[in-house]
């Protein structure tokens, strides 16, 4: 039986009757007349009533069954070959750059037949796709995992730094990973952890426009990634995304500090309280933050991450039994993310108490999103220090989950772990608070 | 023979519906003046299955070119910027797309599926447009004819274009996403004249359903032409009806030109025009042209293009203002540079006779070899040389597969290539929209009455004759014209012509259409049916109350045209009577003509032209006649 992918009930039964598969061309009788049209592939949660065809003007139209007669198949459809345009031959002497596939299609071409959108696997796909890559880099694409950013695991995570690591001793020049970019922020802070020293620069990239679409932002922000992996002056790791909504510069942004800040713009990611760590344009770089690592030196990495970690935010008239659904669930370690300047009510205030006395490890975060924590200043803040509570200066809620996660991973608890939280791994806290 | 040649002409008409919002977002669908932001993007043309890429898509993508968008909270949000998904599509433009379909007698489909078509000219920010067939087949009479619909589809308006310049092409993004509902039709066979009637029937048909947006602009017409022997040419945007019948037209005779170039080589057993090219910027530096020189003379080149067997056919002309040679200037002009000059027209265009010899020994040309100098900066003649030349080897295959786009002036231009078909997959973020068979029954008794029956309806309810009552379909006032007929008590016809002749008239004396809208024509037949005004004083009136901006009443009172008392009239028509009694005492009733004449001279303007003619009965003692006529059946 051919392929007959998202069809079920009626529309199923007719169409495997006539012996029909998708991307033929079929013939179907109704009441009003007769459709012709290539068959294609019916959605996921569509109903069994309706049978697609795309007709010869390109337009697909969804038939009732109720009016059908029949269906008749009038030629096999056949699977169209691929065979990329040439893409230009790389230059001898160019730097290598590690592409690493996570799931997120960031180059990808249309089957207009069916409508199937496929990703761009191999090196001279994604170089027919995206040409300009050849003239920076000999890029080396790898797919490392397909998934939905949002089922990315800590897991992921240690297999993404792994594979990076080992990209240093196969001496490329920079690694560029695609990621989807719900998640994005969280697996660059992972990342930031997991190989922090690393000598060379982690690039992660995205693209808030699919990459089927002559719109997307997809290419321009891996060519600037690209650029950057293989000869930017700097390493470790970075989020590359639109600067605005124009197609003109990208930033490039720590990986502890950004975070995603709308949810369909180009420029949807910001960093938070430090200023971009560079900005690519036109004319290639065109601007570094000082004070960035530079390349090489020796490192180690610490891929591994405990998952048992909470991330909360408090709300008001929030039950203190949250917590302790947490704590009873298997959590080691709980961030909260507290109103202001790091508040949470009484009653989840002695419920974290509890918590801590029992082994936990707390954290306070703002959900603020901009500034610094500081429980000094009022008594609510007063109370949470002395029942333990620790604050996080002015890490992101989203960072210190992930870091909370990796300090577990290391294998470090109680006070070894409280310390490590509070000292500055990759660019997490900084000491001073910069208006803007 | 027309008919010989075999034209074919397929009509598509793209009209803007009526509705609160856009077809994908909440903006309001109108035009905006100001732009307070703007942005810039580059378009890549997508990759298809099968490794091919588009050739217009291609085309537009080698121009090198970036896009700025304008715009403004007024009438776009981050949809339009391509910035935020869709949203669901509006059930207000559905319906009315779908009304559309049912009047035109077509198969609606049970589920609408939004498809993007990939558009590459920067005119959409996504590089797609978003489209969708609802209703496939129907048809509809013209003349005793039936003219057959291909489909009816609803889909989203594309950026208004700006300008462009070199490096950049600018739109506005008002336009962006407008809601249109285009009808295609079966090719139709016939003069260019019966194309524009088909046309004006259709527009009047998508009228009558009261769901179409009104004025210029809303309404726009591409057609597909073709002639025996050749290929399908696109022309995009005809806005106004007028002008199709001289588009198709020229098209015709443009189309003819090319087969007649291809039959012309064929004769001369030429199969290939293969073409050559190199720089002769030194050849030409000093040139007594004076684009070449200009070119030079800014830091420009001069390349030079020569193609076999094209000699004497580039400056061909077998019919007014149709040549190869301005095929070829077309392309130079669509990539930003003036045209070309080429062998046909050297002498014309100002070079000497030793220049020419001096290139056509340099390009090594024979007798039947034509030269073609492509002038500007460096970097654009090398994009377009090799684009001239592939134009010019078409030659022998006649009419190349083109998209051109319509002028002012009933001409067509090149645009680009023919998009490859096909360049259309499903747009994944809206879902499949079901017709249930409720919303059909329902618009099938919304279906409105055809435009025909309502235009004689008028015909017979108001005694208008068939042009008047056309003329008030065709302006859309059916409903007030009829409102005011009941209203006011005067002469239905006479509120007809006031409705849409008046302004036409006045704009013909420079007072703008816009200027005269249905207010002051409304305000003006009540200021005639209170007796404030007389009917022959209404041009002067709206043109007074237009030019001064002020309302119908004030220009009334400062043209000194209030209505005079029927006594003041009584008195001026016994003084005309007096003044000429050996004229009454001679011819009697006859009379009666010179002295309205006179009359009238004093009068108009301020009395009602039947007042006169019946106080001026009665003081002649032909009293008896009825009021308003001013027919001389005294008896
Ligand atoms: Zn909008």
């Amino acid at each position: 039986m051919g392929d007959l992918s998202g069809y079920k009930g009626g529309a199923l039964r007719l169409l495997r009757d006539a012996g029909a598969s998708i991307g033929d061309v079929i013939e179907i009788r109704t009441d009003f007349g007769t459709v012709t049209g290539t068959l294609v592939p019916r959605y996921l949660y569509g109903d069994g009533e309706h049978v697609v065809l795309k007709l010869k003007s390109g337009y697909n139209v969804g038939l009732g069954l109720s009016g059908l007669a029949k269906a008749k198949v009038l030629s096999k459809g056949e699977k169209p070959s691929f065979s990329p345009p040439a893409s230009p031959r790389a230059a001898k002497g160019l730097p290598r750059v590690l592409i690493l596939g996570t799931g997120g299609t960031i180059a990808s071409r249309v089957d207009y037949r069916t409508g199937a959108v496929s990703p761009a696997v191999t090196a001279a796909e994604l170089d027919s796709l995206v040409p300009e890559l050849s003239e920076i880099a000999k890029v080396q694409p790898e797919l490392l995992f397909e998934v939905f950013s949002e089922n990315m695991t800590p897991q992921h995570w240690t297999r993404l730094a792994k594979r990076a690591a080992k990209a240093v001793g196969e001496k490329f020049d920079g690694v560029v990973i695609t990621h989807g970019t719900d998640t994005l922020g969280y697996s660059a802070a992972a990342l930031s952890f997991a190989l922090a020293g690393i000598p060379i620069p982690v690039i992660l990239v995205g693209s808030q426009r699919s990459s089927d679409r002559p719109s997307s932002d997809a290419p321009l922000n891996l060519v600037a990634a690209v650029t950057v992996a293989a000869e930017g002056s700097f390493s470790g790791v970075y989020v590359a995304m639109h600067l605005g909504e124009s197609d003109d510069k990208v930033a490039f942004h720590g990986g502890t500090r950004v975070r995603k800040n709308h949810t369909s713009r180009r420029d949807a990611f910001s960093s938070i309280g430090v200023p971009l760590a560079a900005v690519f344009g036109r004319s290639g770089l065109e601007h570094v933050a000082e004070g960035l690592p530079a390349r090489g030196g020796s490192f180690k990495p610490r891929p591994k991450f405990d998952g048992r970690v909470a991330l909360l935010k408090f709300y008001p008239s929030m039950p203190g039994g949250l917590v302790r659904a947490a704590r009873r669930s298997g959590v080691k370690a709980i961030v909260i993310e507290g109103t202001g300047l790091g508040h949470v009510s009484r009653e989840v205030s002695s419920e974290l108490g509890r918590f801590v006395k029992a082994g936990g490890l707390a954290f306070m975060t703002s959900q603020c999103i901009n500034g610094r924590v500081d429980l000094s200043v009022y008594d609510t803040g007063r109370d949470l220090l002395h029942v333990g509570v620790q604050p996080l200066e002015d890490m992101l809620s989203e960072t210190a989950l992930v870091k909370a996660m990796w300090v577990l991973g290391t294998g470090a608890s109680g006070s070894k772990a409280r310390e490590l939280m509070a000292s500055n791994v990759a660019g997490e806290i900084t000491a001073r608070t910069f208006p803007g | 023979m027309r008919d010989k040649e075999g034209l074919l002409v397929g009509l598509e008409i793209h009209q803007q519906l009526a509705i609160p919002t856009k077809l994908f977002c909440a903006c309001p669908p109108v035009k905006t003046d100001e732009f307070p932001y703007h942005f810039e993007r580059r378009l890549r043309p997508s990759q298809s299955e099968t490794g091919r890429l588009d050739p217009a898509a291609v085309f537009e993508y080698a121009k090198g070119r970036s896009n700025r968008y304008y715009w403004s909270p007024e009438s776009a949000c981050l949809v339009e910027a391509d910035e935020e998904p869709p949203h669901p599509m509006s059930g207000a433009g559905l319906e009315a797309a779908l009304l559309v379909g049912t009047v035109l007698g077509s198969q609606l489909v049970d589920e609408v599926h939004v498809m993007r078509k990939i558009v590459i000219d920067g005119s959409n920010t996504g590089g797609f447009q978003r489209t969708a067939v609802v209703g496939l087949g129907g048809s509809f009479e013209v003349n005793g004819g039936r003219v057959g619909v291909q489909s009816v589809t609803l889909e989203e308006d594309a950026a208004r274009i700006l300008g462009e310049d070199s490096e950049s092409r600018h739109f506005a993004l008002d336009r962006l996403g407008v809601a249109l509902v285009e009808v295609s039709l079966d090719p139709v066979r016939g003069a260019p004249e019966h194309v524009g009637e088909v046309a004006l029937h259709l527009g009047r048909l998508l009228r009558s359903t009261g769901r179409v947006a009104r004025g210029l602009g809303t309404i726009r017409q591409d057609l597909n032409v073709s002639l025996a022997g050749g290929k399908v040419v696109e022309v995009k945007g005809v806005q106004k009806l007028n002008l199709l019948p001289r588009v198709v037209e020229y098209e015709r005779k443009r189309q003819s030109m090319l087969i007649g170039v291809a039959e012309k080589l064929r004769e001369k057993g030429i199969r290939k025009v293969s073409c050559r090219h190199r720089d002769v910027t030194s050849l030409l530096g000093a040139s007594s042209s004076g684009v070449v020189r200009r070119a030079v003379s800014e830091g420009g080149v001069v390349h030079c293009i020569a193609a076999d067997g094209l000699a004497g056919l580039l400056g061909w002309e077998p019919e007014p203002g149709v040549r190869l040679g301005k095929e070829l200037a077309e392309v130079a002009r669509a990539n930003s540079l003036g045209g070309v000059i080429h062998s046909d027209e050297f002498e014309r265009q100002g070079l000497t006779g030793a220049e020419a010899a001096a290139l056509a020994g340099a390009m090594g040309a024979d007798h039947e070899c034509a030269l073609i100098l492509v002038a500007g900066r460096s970097e654009a003649v090398s994009r377009v040389v090799p684009l001239v030349e592939a134009r010019a080897a078409e030659a022998p295959s006649g009419v190349p597969p083109e998209t051109r786009a319509a002028t002012d002036s009933g001409e067509t231009r090149y645009m680009r290539p023919r998009p490859g078909s096909q360049r259309m997959y499903p747009e994944t973020d809206i879902q499949d929209i079901e017709v249930g068979d409720e919303v059909r029954r329902r618009l099938e008794r919304e279906a409105p009455l055809p435009w025909t029956e309502s235009v004689e309806r008028l015909q017979r309810a108001f005694t208008l004759s068939r042009d008047l009552a056309l003329k008030v379909y065709d302006s859309e006032t059916t409903g007030e014209f009829e409102a005011l007929a009941a209203r006011l008590g005067l002469e239905p016809s006479f509120i007809a012509s006031v409705l849409v002749d008046l302004p036409a008239r006045l704009e013909r004396e420079g007072v703008p259409e816009s200027a005269v809208g249905l207010g002051p024509l409304t305000a003006s037949l009540e200021a005639v049916a209170a007796g404030k005004v007389a009917k022959e004083a209404l041009p002067e009136v709206l043109k007074a109350s237009a030019e001064k901006g002020v309302t119908v009443d004030q220009a009334i009172r400062s043209l000194g045209l209030g209505v005079v008392t029927e006594e003041y009239v009584s008195r001026v028509v016994r003084e005309v009577v007096g003044r000429q009694t050996k004229l009454v005492a001679e011819r009697g009733e006859d009379a009666f003509s010179p002295l309205m004449g006179e009359a009238m001279k004093e009068l108009r303007g301020k009395a009602d032209g039947s007042m006169v003619a019946r106080l001026l009965r009665r003081e002649l003692g032909l009293a008896r006649s009825g009021e308003g006529s001013t027919g001389q059946n005294g008896g």
